[in-house]
């Protein structure tokens, strides 16, 4: 008994005034109630527009409260590569992120780099396979994201898989087409071993062609086609063999075959994240000067938007609105011949039309001379043609004629990223496990539970039957967040040095955070729709009908928090004071 | 604002089921008290709602002793509550008088008043919802220029000024007067803390606690309404020790008609109307500034 029960209880208080000795827990007020407060998670719309899919709204929640290991297995859930993805994403996330109504967007991406490498850097191991091994077993054609992030989902959930890759070592476009200074190969090899740890075999200098495809149907249950795209489009013109193919240039620098002594100008053809590539590598290999021809404007640009300005920063010139019209060779320099451009009205694609302008044509004289204007598949059979018994998904293509092959990554995706390739190999994996656990039929529902939100992206964690499965695919719109609960407080940024650093370094031009200024970042985070124990629902519940829950009896919902209905009255102040939406009022059907 | 279940004091020395309105700001108030005051409080009720709150005979829905008593007396008979634990030898117990903005304003002001100037050694709280609410909205000397009451109807409503208690009380030169609001949690429980340590004198305490049912707003908006309250400087949150030493602990920046528009007790009100209100919001504010030593504008 309590001091105060016993006081309540006292008899010293004398008889002739009368006193109350039961409490008035016997009045079931929740007989009251016609509204029903109750937790309801929603979906943030970081975590819809992350191609991977990731509980971005979780993690930051869990870096916030200082869980790295907690923050890391919850991205390891989604996507195998937060290090690489920390550093190469062109994080869409930070661009609908609701805190950028309230005063800036969280940093994610900088955030994930630095969950990521944290996870490198205590060695934590990837998510433990589910339980029941499959007797079935994939092949999957590049050790690229698409086929690489394929190969780890299918791991987890039991599959045997064998990855068949036509490069000496595994990444593909991650170890090939991205310089170091943006991902160093130590952090690339390290998310690539984990992924090896958990049973998938990479078989390098293996390339798989259509003459093998008869074979692999003998040995393996499935295909995954990853081998992304590896031919460049040519330019075109007169004199093309005269500029060099960005990717390659690329891939022989990995190699350490380049140099660029002597290179007073080189000048690279294109506006997309490889010539971006190969300019801001020029530039660290010694060239002078270089020069970035682009037929459009800089807004027009498919690169991402801030490695355009670094590589400005830089000393990357600019050159826009100029096509090459043709290429010369003048001594030991190329002549490259430019029409001037002009931009008019709206495209079908909502740039801006690109028409040929008046005015005189330019020559300019370099001493090497890139394309990158794009690739395409490598061979015919790795086009996914429309013919045969095929379906398509966000980020695949499923063919049925001969056994199941998959077709994934910048073959078949919208849009060609890393991250986009990750979910596509997330997608497939599902797409095989379906097919074989409950047949074609299931597939489109199956998808279709595991959405994040209303867009394409999807979550294994929904698949596996996690507790994001109880998730509301509802989005929160800013509206839907209470910003009393929350002060503005200035975006921290990832520090970034002087373009004088640049020159004949390769060493990684971005800085991680520090722990401080990480946890300060991830606390920003409004945590869109997720629980995150403010505990302001059972601060200010009139009724003292909100009550901690016991973890052990409470685990399926996940929650640390209930509602007790005996009593609660409806009035919908929880509601309205939850911080971020992670609560819903609905009219009530069956008080008590 | 991030608080964790292991940081949380976890017993409420409240018990479910009282039969307070829904969305009762008046129970959000005494709730956040007791998590700030323990349990060795002993309450005084004169009638107000909160007398039924606490549960019509036999039941009670606290777990700290409350000792009801008739409509003025709240003064009174906290002053012989804190004489017979003396007797006692008890005083570690803090006696606390809890009474509504009828109770405190106007009919248990001579009670109040005479045992604040003996500087009883109690807390004394005015939970203020503006009116006689348990008897069904009749105005009170607390209720708000532009209010409307059953006895201030139509357009009739009210057209004096709420009356300033905690200016009154520091007159009294009493060690510590201060407002809080059910929407400033952690301000209100730290000022019932410090009330608490501050033992041997008379403390007051004037807490804004929204009545949705008497002022005609949605249930769940009670905190949202006691937030724009503050907000507006409508209802500033500061304390005063010793009657002139004042501390201002929010600025709010917003206009006065945010915090009017959204509830029905002031839906007649015209754009006239509430830029007279807001003339004096000013000048109320621009007083306390001077109090303060702050700079009105600053
Ligand atoms: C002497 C006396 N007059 C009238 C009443 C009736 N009465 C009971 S509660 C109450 C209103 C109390 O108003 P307030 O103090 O503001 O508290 P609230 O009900 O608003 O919480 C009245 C008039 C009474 N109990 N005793
Ligand atoms: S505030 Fe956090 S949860 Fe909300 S959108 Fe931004 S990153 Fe996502
Ligand atoms: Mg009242």
């Amino acid at each position: 008994m309590t001091e105060s029960e016993k006081n309540l209880k006292s008899e010293r208080i004398p008889p002739v005034i009368s006193q109350s000795k039961i409490s008035t827990e016997a009045n079931q007020t929740g007989t009251w109630r016609f509204l029903r407060p109750g937790y309801d998670e929603k979906t943030a719309p970081c975590s819809a527009a992350c191609p991977a899919g990731e509980d971005i709204g979780r993690i930051e929640m869990l870096a916030a409260k200082g869980d790295l290991d907690g923050a890391w297995e919850t991205i390891l859930g989604e996507n195998p590569f937060p290090a690489v993805c920390g550093r190469v994403c062109f994080h869409p996330c930070e661009g609908v992120c609701n805190r950028g109504e309230f005063d800036s967007a969280i940093a994610i991406h900088g955030l994930e780099r630095f969950i990521g490498d944290a996870g490198i850097r205590k060695k934590l191991s990837a998510p433990v396979p589910r339980h029941t091994k499959v007797s079935k077993r994939i092949a999957v054609a590049g050790a690229g994201p698409a086929g690489l992030s394929a190969a780890y989902f299918l791991a987890r959930i039991g599959y045997g898989c064998d990855i068949f890759e036509a490069a000496p070592e595994p990444g593909g476009l991650l170890r090939w087409g991205i310089p170091q200074y943006r991902l160093p190969a130590a952090v690339l090899a390290a998310e690539i071993d984990r992924i090896e740890s958990i049973g998938v075999k990479i078989h390098c200098n293996s390339p798989i062609h259509e003459g093998r495809l008869e074979g692999l149907q003998r040995d393996y249950d499935g295909l995954f086609v990853g081998c992304g795209e590896g031919r460049p489009i040519p330019l075109k013109i007169p004199g093309e063999e005269l500029a060099l193919d960005g990717l390659d240039f690329l891939r022989q620098m990995r190699q350490g075959k380049e140099t660029c002594n002597g290179v007073r100008t080189a000048a690279v053809i294109g506006g997309g994240n490889t010539a971006i590539d190969v300019s801001r590598s020029l530039l660290r290999m010694g060239a002078k000067k270089v020069l970035l021809i682009y037929r459009r404007r800089r807004e027009d640009m498919p690169a991402f938007a801030q490695e355009v300005e670094l590589a400005i920063q830089e000393g990357v010139e600019l050159v826009e609105l100029r096509a090459p019209v043709r290429i010369e060779r003048k001594d030991r320099d190329c002549r490259l011949i430019l029409g001037p451009m002009r931009a008019e009205g709206t495209a079908q694609d909502g740039r801006a039309r690109i028409l040929p302008a008046d005015g005189e044509e330019e020559s300019l004289d370099v001493q090497s001379l890139y394309r990158a204007i794009g690739a395409e598949p490598a061979a015919d059979w790795l086009r996914p043609s429309q013919k045969g018994d095929v379906e398509r998904f966000s980020r695949s293509r499923i063919y049925y004629d001969q056994f199941p092959i998959i077709f994934g990554g910048d073959l078949t995706n919208p849009t060609k990223s890393v991250a986009d390739a990750i979910g596509s190999g997330k997608e497939a994996a599902m797409l095989f496990d379906t097919l074989f656990a409950e047949g074609r039929e299931a597939i489109h529902d199956r998808l279709q539970q595991c959405r994040v939100g209303q867009g394409k992206s999807l979550s294994m964690e929904m698949y596996l039957s996690g507790r994001r499965k109880t998730r509301n695919k509802e989005e929160v719109p800013f509206e839907r967040i209470n910003t009393e609960h929350f002060t503005k407080a200035p975006r921290q940024n990832t520090p970034l040095p002087g373009p004088a650093h640049v020159i004949g370094s390769f060493a990684e031009t971005e800085k991680s955070f520090s722990e401080g200024a990480a946890q300060k970042e991830a606390e920003r985070c409004f945590n869109c729709g997720i629980c995150n124990d403010c505990d302001n629902c059972r601060l200010f519940c009139p009724e003292v009908s909100v009550n901690l829950s016991d973890p052990r009896t409470c685990e399926a919902a996940g929650l640390n928090r209930q509602i007790d209905y005996q009593y609660c009255k409806g009035c919908g102040i929880c509601v309205v004071e939850c911080p971020r939406d992670a609560m819903s009022l609905t009219e009530e059907t069956t008080p008590l | 604002m991030s608080r964790t279940a292991e940081t949380i004091d976890t017993a409420e020395l409240m018990y479910p089921g009282h039969v307070g309105c829904p969305g009762c700001g008046a129970t959000i108030a005494m709730k956040l008290a007791l998590r700030a005051l323990g349990e060795k409080t002993m309450l005084v009720i004169p009638a107000c709602c909160w007398a039924i709150i606490a549960g019509p005979h036999p039941q009670t829905s606290l777990k700290v002793p409350v000792l009801h008593t008739a409509f003025a007396t709240a003064g009174a008979a906290a002053s012989g509550l804190r004489a017979a634990l003396d007797r006692q030898g008890d005083t570690e117990t803090t006696v606390v008088a809890w009474a509504g903005d009828g109770g405190t304003f106007d009919i248990g002001f001579q009670a109040l008043s005479g045992a604040v100037e003996r500087n009883e050694d109690f807390l004394y709280v005015c939970y203020d919802n503006e009116a006689y609410m348990n008897t069904g909205n009749q105005r009170s000397s607390a209720t708000p220029f532009g209010m409307r009451t059953t006895t201030t109807p139509g357009t009739n409503w009210k057209r004096s000024r709420k009356k300033n208690i905690v200016e009154a009380l520091a007159a009294h030169r009493i060690p510590y007067a201060a407002t809080a609001s059910i929407a400033y949690p952690e301000d209100l429980m730290r000022k019932f803390e410090k009330a608490k340590a501050m033992k041997g004198g008379s403390r007051f305490l004037h807490v804004f606690a929204t009545c949705p049912t008497g002022w005609r707003v949605p249930s769940e908006m009670c905190v949202s309404i006691a937030r724009l309250a503050v907000q507006t400087n409508i209802f500033p949150l500061y304390e005063v020790e010793d009657g002139n030493r004042y501390t201002l602990n929010f600025k709010g920046e917003k206009p006065v008609s945010e915090y009017l528009k959204p509830q029905g007790r002031f839906k007649h009100l015209t754009q006239a109307d509430m830029k007279e209100i807001q003339e004096m919001v000013d000048e109320d504010w621009e007083l306390l500034m001077r109090k303060i030593g702050l700079d009105p504008c600053g």
